[in-house]
């Protein structure tokens, strides 16, 4: 496969001796969304600037496109997009001229400039408002103009950081889609993000990042084998009594039991049948439930399994 | 790229309001005010006489330039009457301004010219000026006088020069010059520091520690050095707009007579924006905080430097000039009023030119001291 980007060894120091990227080493590939998943300084800002020559870094190799890329690498700069995790628009440019300006960076033809605005506009759905200044718009539309600013030059290569922080679920889902298009369209993708559900359903491969080092890397599948227990099953119940607790702890296949909230927890490491056991168990038992549901284990999971902490703030 | 860059620069400031209000309309509002501050002094239209005194000792009686230029400058006979004259001992003259019955001594002692006054203003200001201009003019015959000749011939000189130059020390008392024009021209100084904001915003966009903005500039196919230019080009336009109205303000409407150096006088603000223009890149490259703790660093040193030259009352222009001669050297609000008080005092053009010169140095080295760090921050820390 094509490599995008290609990162060796980056260290990034921002003051001596505390490394905000240890050491870390990564490929994309063309045509692919990449997730980066971490908490909250986790280093993924820091790795996407020091990719894009904003930062220098104490160490390491860069490659996008096969070459080397450094401040001065116009023509690789001329592929790429970038969407910042601020909202960085000018406030006294209405939404079509700062797609403009941004674009026009870029592009120079107004005719092909014009056409690219307008594509870019209807993606992230801003038609009703382009001649809103960005203090009139709402914070979710104000990510989206975020967006479109971007990604308007088409460019090969586009970087999101944290697209989607306070969007509205509806909204968020209207962006991740759109970012599906592009990657449909031919554009490699570097995805970051501290929500799990949104690398799970968007990104084709994930890297998950904690303190400056990747922990683990695969697509959702390979990562979620990681994690040790394969299914979990919750039931709602009221007053459970203790004794079966600690009956069901020795059932098939079951791994552990905690009760709390009136929630009953069940972790499985592996087995098959665990829910209709668990139903017939409730049944012979005479327990009244509320709802019970299984799930297959989350990233979250998987980052607790790695870090012992959860991955949620 | 520059063009592109250009239009839209000038859209973001133009549509900035604040920024249009202190660069633009403050200016203008400001000028109202003097205007109806002023309206009485504009109804006597004159200066004032000023009293003063000068200590009659022998030296003062040799010193024929001294001596002439001071009785024909308060002659009841000239129209153009500027001074008031006690002769009198030393001791006296300290009474008579300590009684506040005149404005300043003269003592000459040593072949040095001392001044003495109590308070500092408008007053204080016109004869320091004209001191120093005799002053100066004694210096140059001194230089110019052969060591053979004797004293007989120097005084001969000197006598054949006020013979000829009369005219040129009752200028000083030109009365389609007077004083408020001094508060217009403190006022064309600060606009032009004003321009400073236009300069640092316009950075501040381009610069990718700063803002987003600045980080999607930068990481765009863009050479900075265009962005940077084309911004500051618009910041100037800008800049000539605000000037272009206060001038056409104080002008048409307020009917302010700026005598007969207007060319002159848009030459020392067009250069003084310059300067002003580069005052904001130095503090909006240099200092890494909020915009509006920026503009406020920027607004207070600016207004710190007019200040210092003098526009609330020339009288610190004195005190300065007089016990910390390099603060004002460096003062680009300074450069500029003295600009328009050689124009206003002086009839040749000597010192004015030292000033245009200075604001182009200051210019010089706040655009190098600002390259060198704008250089640095493009692969820096964000
Ligand atoms: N300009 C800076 N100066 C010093 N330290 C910094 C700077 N920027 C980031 N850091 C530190 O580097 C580490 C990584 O930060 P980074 O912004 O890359 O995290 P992140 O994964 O993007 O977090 P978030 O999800 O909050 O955006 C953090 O410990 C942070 O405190
Ligand atoms: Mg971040």
């Amino acid at each position: 496969m094509e490599k995008v980007i290609e990162v060796k060894d980056l260290t990034k120091e921002y003051n001596k001796g505390i490394k905000a990227v240890d050491n870390l080493s990564l490929n994309v590939y063309k045509g692919e969304i990449l997730g980066l998943l971490g908490p909250n300084g986790s280093g993924k800002s820091t790795t996407i600037n020091c990719i894009l020559s904003l930062l220098n870094y104490s160490k390491g190799s860069i490659k996008i496109f096969g070459k080397e890329m450094n401040p001065n690498s116009y023509d690789i700069k001329s592929q790429i997009g970038v969407v910042f995790q601020d909202v960085s628009v000018f406030d006294e440019l209405t939404v079509y001229e700062n797609l403009d300006y941004f674009c026009g960076l870029y592009i120079k033809d107004k005719k092909l400039r014009k056409q690219y605005i307008e594509d870019a506009i209807e993606l992230v759905g801003l038609t009703e408002f382009k001649k809103y200044y960005p203090k009139q718009l709402s914070g979710g539309l104000l990510r989206r103009l975020n967006i479109a600013c971007g990604i308007a030059h088409k460019p090969k290569l586009i970087f999101f950081d944290e697209p989607t922080v306070a969007v509205d679920p509806q909204s968020r889902n209207n962006i991740l889609n759109g970012i599906k298009k592009l990657r449909d369209n031919g554009a490699t993708i570097v995805y970051t993000t501290h929500y799990m559900e949104e690398v799970e359903t968007l990104c084709d491969r994930i890297i998950i990042l904690d303190k400056g080092n990747i922990l683990a890397r695969g697509t959702s599948d390979e990562l979620k084998e990681l994690a040790e227990i394969e299914e979990k099953i919750t039931v709602e119940v009221n007053n459970l009594d203790v004794k079966y607790i600690e009956k069901i702890s020795e059932l098939k296949n079951v791994d552990v039991v905690t009760y709390s909230a009136n929630t009953l927890l069940i972790t499985y490491k592996k087995g098959k049948n665990n829910i209709s056991d668990m139903v017939e168990f409730l049944k012979n038992n005479k327990i009244k439930y509320n709802k019970i549901f299984s799930e297959r284990p989350t990233l979250n999971d998987v980052f607790l399994e790695l870090t012992g902490k959860e991955l949620r703030d | 790229m520059f063009l592109h860059n250009f239009k839209y620069t000038f859209k973001t400031l133009f549509r900035n309001r604040g920024l249009i209000f202190w660069t633009v309309a403050f200016p203008v509002i400001m000028a109202t005010f003097f205007h109806m501050a002023f309206a009485d002094i504009i109804e006597s239209d004159k200066l004032k006489v000023i009293d003063m005194a000068i200590v009659s000792n022998e030296e003062f009686e040799n010193n024929i330039l001294y001596k002439k230029t001071f009785t024909s400058l308060s002659d009841e006979k000239n129209k153009d009457r500027l001074f008031n004259i006690t002769y009198t001992s030393k001791d006296k003259a300290k009474k008579l301004l300590e009684d506040d019955k005149i404005e300043g001594y003269l003592e000459l002692k040593n072949n040095k010219p001392y001044l003495t006054f109590q308070a500092n203003g408008i007053n204080q200001t016109i004869i320091k000026y004209v001191v120093d201009e005799v002053h100066d003019t004694e210096k140059i015959f001194l230089m110019n006088a052969d060591l053979d000749n004797s004293l007989g011939t120097i005084s001969a000189d000197i006598e054949n020069y006020l013979n000829n130059n009369k005219v040129e020390l009752k200028n000083i008392a030109n009365s389609n010059l007077n004083y408020m024009m001094i508060e217009y021209y403190t006022l064309i100084a600060m606009t032009c520091l004003y321009a400073g904001c236009l300069g640092m915003v316009a950075i501040d966009n381009s610069l990718p520690y700063l803002k987003g903005n600045g980080k999607r500039i930068t990481v765009s196919p863009t050479k900075k050095i265009s962005i940077i230019l084309s911004s500051l080009l618009a910041g100037y336009i800008v800049q000539l707009i605000s000037l272009g109205l206060l001038f056409f303000y104080t002008i048409c409407i307020l009917n302010v007579d700026y005598g007969n150096h207007i060319g002159h006088i848009i030459l020392l603000s067009l250069v003084g924006s310059i300067a002003g223009i580069s005052l904001g890149v130095l503090v909006g490259a240099y200092i890494k905080a909020s915009d509006n703790v920026k503009s406020g660093i920027l607004i207070a040193i600016t207004m710190a430097g007019c200040f210092l030259a003098g526009i609330m009352g020339v009288g610190m222009k004195y005190v300065i000039d007089k016990n910390l001669p390099l603060l004002n050297k460096i003062n680009p609000a300074n450069m500029i009023t003295d600009g328009f008080y050689s124009l206003y005092y002086y009839t040749d053009f000597h010192r004015y030119w030292i000033d245009i010169i200075s604001l182009l140095i200051f210019t010089l080295i706040t655009i190098i001291l600002s390259c060198n760090k704008i250089g640095r921050a493009k692969y820096d820390s964000i």
